[in-house]
C-alpha cells in the first residue's frame, strides 16, 4: 500500500536548517498494523504528516498505492486524502460547534454523501463505538474516552483504507487507552491498514511490526509476534 | 451542506455571545447611520426629477453688475419668454412665476396668512409634473379671477367639501374663485407654491388699473413691455439637444435688443434637475454638502466593514483547529470558504433586520434633525434600492477577506498552534485600524470646525444690534406708522420704534439702474436698496463713519447714504456731498455707514444703499427690553388689530430670523457631530477587537516577561504602544485631508475662521485618549493575568 523511498525533510529557519526525514526508506502493505516509536524530535510526527499528505516531502518518492504522490498539489493530495485516510489525534481534535453525530457525519458532508445514506452511516459507526447513546452531546459534555471514540468513529466513517494515529491514548489513562487500543485492533483485523506513531511500548504490542526512528532514519525494526 | 453551514454559523454566534454582540451592534450602527446618510444623499439628488420633463427644463437667470458688484439674480424681466416663444424655435414653452409673498386668506370666517402665494403662468401645469386634480388643466385660469389650490390649502378652507367653484377673498377684497386644485408637492421639489393666480392678472392689475411702472419715457402698457422690473423666477422648456449657451446668447441679444442700456447682460441657463445643489452659473452649492456625506456615509460603512473583519480575523486566531479539523477530514478550501461566508451572511442578517427595525424607530427623529421627510414605504423603490446596494456591499466587503484568511489556514501549523503569530496579514490589519482611525479624526476635525464656523457666525458682530427686536410686515397699519410708533413707545417694555422697506437680517432687494458723478462709461453697479425711516440707524446702532443720518426733513427723500462697500466699488474718494441717481431719484451722499451683514454671511457685504422712504418702509421694527418683550407684544398685537383686524398677527424676533438663514448649516453641523460620534464608536469597538487579539497572541510572551520580573505598566506600555503609533500614524494622515476638505467647505462663506493648529492638537490628543481607554481594557487584563496559567496552556 505504502512505499517511500529515500525520503528526506527539512525544516529551516534564518540560520538553521534541521534534517527531519534523512532518505528514508519503509514500506508497508495492506492490512499491516505498524507502530512508528522512536524519541521526541526523530521525525515521527514528520512522516506520519506525509504520509497523510497533510505535507509534502523535500525529496524521495512516495507511492500510495500505486500512484507517485510525492509532488501532488494540495488539492489532489486532499482529494485523495478525504477518501482514503482517517485520522486520530492525541487530542481528539473534535470540533467543539458540533455535536457527536454531526462530527462523525462531517467527512461524510465532504466527501458528498446523501443526507439519509449518512444517518444511516453514522449511525452504524456509533454504534460500534458504543457511544450511540452520547449522539446529541457536544465534546464538551464527554469524558476523553469518549472522545477518542467520537474521534475514532469520525476517522473510520468514510471507511478508510488507512488509519494514522498520533499518538491516540497520550491524553487517555490506561483503561480508556486499551479499550481504544482495541477498537484500533478490531478496525485493522478487518482490513484497514493502521500506522500509529506512539511513545507507549505496550501500545506499540498491539501492532504488528515497529519501526523505531532516530534522527530521521530507521535504525530497527522488530517484528511482532 | 448549507444546513450544516447555518447550523455551525448559528451555533458560533450562540457560544461567543460577546463577539458576536460587538460585532452585531458595529454593523448596526454602521448600517442605520450609513443608510440613513444615504437615503439624505438620494433625497438630495432626487429634487425635481419627479418631472419628466425636467431634462429639458431649464432655469433663467442673469448676470448683473461688472467688476465687484457682478451677482447672479435668477429673477428676470417678464418679456424674455414671449420674446423667446415667438422668436426662438428651440423653445416649446416658458413659465414666469412672480412670488407675492406672505398675502392673507379669507374663505368665510377662516383667514388665514399665506405664504407660497404667486402669480403664474398657465404653462405651470403643463410644464412640470404638477397636475391639476380637479378643475382643467388645461385651461386652469379661465379668467383673471381664477385661483388655483394645493390639496392641503384646500383642505384647510373648505375641509371635505368641493373645492372648485367657491369664492374666496385675497388680501382686503379681491374676490376670486377656485378654478382648480393641485396635488400636494412632492417633499423634493424646488417650486412649491400653494396659492396660484394667473400672471395676466398681475397684468391687469399692475400695468392697466393702478399703473405705477414707469420707465424713462412714460409708463410701461403692460408687463411684456416692462424691461425694467425683474421679478419673475423663469423656466423654458425647450426642444431636446438644445445647444444651450447658444440659447443664452439669444436671451441676451433679444434682452439687449429691447434696453440697449443694460448691455452686457449674459444670460444664464440652468437645468432644471441642477437647480437645488448648484449655483445658477453652474458653480457647486449644496452639492459640496452632499459630496461629504456621501463619501461619509461610505466611509461609516467602510469602517463597519474593517471593524467586522479585525474581530473576524482576530478571533480566527481561535478557531484555527477546527478550520484545521475540517481540512484534514476533507474540507475543500471553496466549503470552507462558503462556510464562512455563510456565517457572516447570519451575522449581517440579523444586522441588517437590526438596521432596519432601528432605522424604522428613529426615522421621526432623523427627519426631525435632517428636515426631511423621508419614509421607508415599500413603494419607495428607489430607497429600497440605495439600501440594498448598501447592504450588499457592505456584506462583500466584511465577508470576503475573513472568508478567505480562514479558509486558507495550513491545516499542520493551524493544529499545532503555529499560526498564533501569523494568522492573516499583522500589516494589513493595521493599514485597517489606521484606516478607521483616520477616518474618524477627519471627522472629529469637520466636527470642530463646523462648530466653530458655526459659533463665529451666531457671534459675529453683524455691524447692527439685533437683539430683542421683534418684527414684522405693517400693511395698514403703515398708514397710521407715527400714530403707532407714538403709542407703541408709551407701552411698558418698548424702548424704541423704527421701519424699513425689507428684512434686514435677508434684505434681497437690488437695483442696478444707477449714475454718479464720475461713473465709468462701462461700470455696471448693483447695489441693495433699503427704504428706512429716520431713526433706522440709530435703532439698530449702525456706525456712522462719515457724514450724516436722515432727520426726517423733507429734503432727505433726496439724500443717500451708502455704505462702505458701495463707495469703494464707485470709487468714490470723498463722497459726501457727491450727486448720484438711484433709479429715478437725483440727489446727494450725506453719510457713509459702515458695512453690517444684511444678507447670510456666504455672502460677502454688497453694496447697500440707506434711502429716506417711511412709505416703502413697510416692516416695523420694535425693540424691547427683553424682560417684558411680552408686554410689547402684546402691545403691538393691539395695534395690528386695530388696523388689519382680519388678517392673522404674525411676528418674529430678529434672532430667530437670524437662526433660521443659518438652519440649514446647523443642521449640517448636528448631523456631523452624531456620525463623528458613531464613526469614532465602531473605530473603538475595531480597536477592542485587535486589542484582544494582540492579548491572545500576546499571552506567552507577557507570561514570560512576567516571569523574568516584567512590571503590569511595562506589559500595558508593551501592548499599548503599538497601537499608540498607529492613530499617530492615522493622526499624520488625517490632519492634512481634514485641513483641505475643511478649507474647501469654508470656502463656501464670506466670513470665515481661520484653522488653527489646536483643532488638529484636540482632535489628535481626543483620538489617542478614547483609543487608549479602549486598548487599556484589555492590556490591563492581560497584564494582570497570572503567568503561571498563561505559560501551562502552551
Amino acid at each position: 500500500m505504502i512505499k517511500i523511498t529515500n525520503l528526506e525533510k527539512f525544516y529551516r529557519t534564518e540560520e538553521v536548517e534541521t534534517i527531519a526525514l534523512n532518505k528514508l526508506s519503509i514500506e508497508i502493505a495492506t492490512g499491516e498494523f505498524v507502530a512508528i516509536m522512536g524519541p521526541s524530535g526523530c521525525g515521527k510526527s514528520t512522516l506520519l504528516n506525509i504520509l497523510g499528505m497533510l505535507d509534502d516531502p523535500d525529496a524521495g518518492s512516495y507511492v500510495f498505492n500505486d500512484i507517485e504522490v510525492a509532488h501532488f498539489t494540495e488539492r489532489k493530495r486532499a482529494d485523495l486524502r478525504k477518501h482514503n485516510i482517517g485520522f486520530v489525534f492525541q487530542s481528539f481534535n473534535l470540533i467543539d460547534e458540533l455535536t457527536v453525530f454531526e462530527n462523525v457525519e462531517l467527512p461524510l458532508i465532504y466527501t458528498g454523501v446523501a443526507a439519509s445514506e449518512r444517518v444511516k452511516r453514522v449511525e452504524e459507526v456509533l454504534d460500534k463505538m458504543q457511544i450511540m447513546h452520547r449522539r446529541n452531546h457536544y465534546p464538551q459534555q464527554l469524558s476523553g474516552g469518549q472522545q477518542q471514540r467520537v474521534a475514532i468513529a469520525r476517522a473510520v466513517v468514510n471507511k478508510p483504507k488507512l488509519i494514522l494515529a498520533d499518538e491516540p491514548t497520550g491524553n487517555l489513562d490506561s483503561s480508556n487507552g486499551n479499550d481504544v487500543m482495541e477498537l484500533l485492533t478490531d478496525l485493522n483485523e478487518q482490513g484497514t491498514t493502521i500506522i500509529m506513531v506512539t511513545h507507549s511500548e505496550h501500545d506499540a504490542r498491539y501492532s504488528h511490526r515497529i519501526i523505531r526512528l532516530l534522527d530521521g532514519q530507521s535504525v530497527m525494526e522488530n517484528i511482532m509476534v | 451542506m448549507i444546513k450544516n453551514y447555518l447550523k455551525t454559523a448559528w451555533r458560533n454566534i450562540i457560544h461567543n455571545k460577546f463577539y458576536a454582540t460587538i460585532n452585531v451592534a458595529g454593523l448596526t450602527f454602521g448600517l442605520v447611520i450609513g443608510m440613513f446618510m444615504l437615503l439624505w444623499v438620494q433625497d438630495e439628488l432626487s429634487f425635481d426629477t419627479f418631472n419628466k420633463k425636467g431634462p429639458e427644463i431649464y432655469r433663467i437667470g442673469i448676470v448683473g453688475g461688472t467688476d465687484v458688484s457682478k451677482q447672479i439674480f435668477n429673477y428676470i424681466i417678464a418679456p424674455v419668454v414671449t420674446f423667446a416663444k415667438n422668436e426662438l424655435p428651440e423653445v416649446k414653452d416658458g413659465v414666469r412665476i412672480m412670488n407675492i409673498g406672505d398675502t392673507p386668506f379669507k374663505y368665510k370666517d377662516k383667514t388665514f396668512m399665506e405664504d407660497g402665494v404667486a402669480f403664474a403662468d398657465a404653462s405651470y401645469f403643463s410644464v412640470f409634473d404638477f397636475h391639476l386634480i380637479a378643475g382643467d388643466n388645461k385651461n386652469p385660469f379661465p379668467d383673471n379671477n381664477s385661483v388655483v389650490i394645493t390639496r392641503t390649502v384646500a383642505k384647510k378652507y373648505f375641509g371635505n367639501d368641493e373645492a372648485v367653484g367657491k369664492t374666496v377673498i385675497l388680501g382686503k377684497n379681491e374676490s376670486l374663485k377656485v378654478t382648480g386644485v393641485v396635488e400636494d408637492y412632492p417633499a423634493n421639489s424646488s417650486i412649491k407654491y400653494n396659492i396660484l393666480l394667473p400672471v395676466s392678472r398681475f397684468n391687469q392689475l399692475a400695468y392697466i388699473k393702478n399703473n405705477m411702472n414707469y420707465n424713462g419715457t412714460g409708463r410701461i402698457s403692460s408687463m411684456d413691455a416692462d424691461w425694467i422690473n425683474f421679478d419673475f423666477e423663469t423656466y423654458l422648456l425647450l426642444k431636446p439637444n438644445t445647444n444651450i449657451s447658444q440659447l443664452e446668447k439669444k436671451l441676451q441679444a433679444i434682452h439687449e435688443r429691447n434696453k440697449p442700456d443694460d448691455a452686457p447682460v449674459p444670460y444664464l441657463a440652468q437645468p432644471l434637475f441642477k437647480m437645488h445643489l448648484y449655483k445658477t452659473d453652474g458653480s457647486n452649492g449644496g452639492i459640496e454638502t452632499v459630496r461629504i456625506f456621501g463619501i461619509v456615509a461610505i466611509l461609516i460603512l467602510i469602517i463597519a466593514c474593517i471593524n467586522y473583519v479585525n474581530l473576524s480575523t482576530a478571533r480566527s486566531l481561535l478557531r484555527a483547529k477546527e478550520v484545521s479539523m475540517r481540512k484534514i477530514i476533507g474540507a475543500g478550501k471553496l466549503q470552507l470558504f462558503i462556510q464562512f461566508m455563510v456565517e457572516t451572511t447570519v451575522l449581517f442578517l440579523i444586522a441588517t433586520a437590526l438596521s432596519i427595525l432601528l432605522m424604522y424607530l428613529l426615522m421621526p427623529f432623523y427627519n426631525d434633525f435632517s428636515g426631511k421627510q423621508l419614509t421607508l414605504a415599500i413603494t419607495n423603490y428607489k430607497i429600497w434600492v440605495y439600501i440594498v446596494i448598501t447592504l450588499i456591499g457592505t456584506l462583500a466587503a466584511s465577508s470576503v477577506y475573513p472568508a478567505l484568511l480562514l479558509s486558507s489556514f495550513e491545516p499542520l501549523k493551524a493544529l499545532k498552534g503555529k499560526v498564533t503569530a501569523g494568522i492573516g496579514n499583522a500589516a494589513f490589519r493595521r493599514v485597517l485600524v489606521v484606516l478607521q482611525f483616520t477616518v474618524s479624526i477627519v471627522l472629529i476635525i469637520g466636527t470642530l470646525i463646523i462648530g466653530k464656523q458655526l459659533s463665529y457666525i451666531r457671534n459675529k458682530n453683524l455691524g447692527f444690534d439685533k437683539t430683542n427686536v421683534l418684527s414684522f410686515p405693517m400693511r395698514d397699519m403703515q398708514k397710521h406708522f407715527d400714530a403707532v410708533k407714538v403709542d407703541l413707545l408709551k407701552q411698558p417694555g418698548v424702548l424704541s420704534v423704527t421701519s424699513g422697506g425689507g428684512n434686514i437680517i435677508d434684505n434681497n432687494g437690488w437695483t442696478g439702474d444707477n449714475d454718479w458723478d464720475g461713473k465709468p462709461a462701462k461700470a455696471n453697479l448693483i447695489l441693495h436698496p433699503m427704504p428706512i425711516d429716520k431713526d433706522f440707524i440709530n435703532f439698530f446702532s449702525i456706525k456712522l463713519k462719515q457724514g450724516n443720518g436722515f432727520t426726517g426733513a423733507v429734503a432727505d427723500s433726496n439724500h443717500f447714504i451708502l455704505n462702505e462697500a458701495a463707495i469703494s466699488a464707485m470709487g468714490l474718494k470723498d463722497p459726501i456731498g457727491k450727486n448720484i441717481r438711484i433709479q429715478k431719484t437725483r440727489g446727494t451722499i450725506i453719510g457713509v455707514v459702515k458695512d453690517y451683514h444684511y444678507m447670510s454671511m456666504r455672502k460677502k457685504i454688497e453694496p447697500a444703499v440707506l434711502t429716506y422712504n417711511p412709505q416703502n418702509s413697510y416692516v416695523i421694527y420694535i425693540k424691547t427690553s427683553g424682560n417684558d418683550a411680552q408686554k410689547a407684544i402684546a402691545a403691538a398685537k393691539r395695534s395690528w388689530k386695530q388696523y388689519n383686524s382680519d388678517v392673522p398677527f404674525t411676528y418674529s424676533f430678529l434672532d430667530e430670523s437670524f437662526d433660521k438663514l443659518y438652519k440649514a448649516d446647523e443642521r449640517t453641523g448636528g448631523l456631523f457631530n452624531v456620525f463623528s460620534a458613531i464613526a469614532i464608536v465602531i473605530s473603538c469597538l475595531g480597536l477592542f477587537g485587535l486589542a484582544t487579539y494582540s492579548a491572545q497572541v500576546k499571552t506567552r510572551e507577557i507570561g514570560i516577561r512576567k516571569v523574568l520580573g516584567a512590571s503590569v505598566t511595562g506589559i500595558i506600555r508593551l501592548l499599548a504602544t503599538e497601537f499608540i503609533l498607529l492613530i499617530i500614524i492615522a493622526i499624520f494622515i488625517a490632519v492634512p485631508v481634514a485641513w483641505y476638505t475643511m478649507d474647501k467647505w469654508l470656502q463656501d462663506y464670506a466670513y470665515k475662521i481661520t484653522i488653527t493648529a489646536w483643532v488638529f492638537i484636540f482632535a489628535g490628543a481626543g483620538a489617542t485618549f478614547i483609543a487608549l481607554a479602549t486598548i487599556s481594557v484589555q492590556s490591563v487584563k492581560a497584564a494582570l493575568a497570572n503567568p503561571v496559567k498563561s505559560l501551562r496552556s502552551e
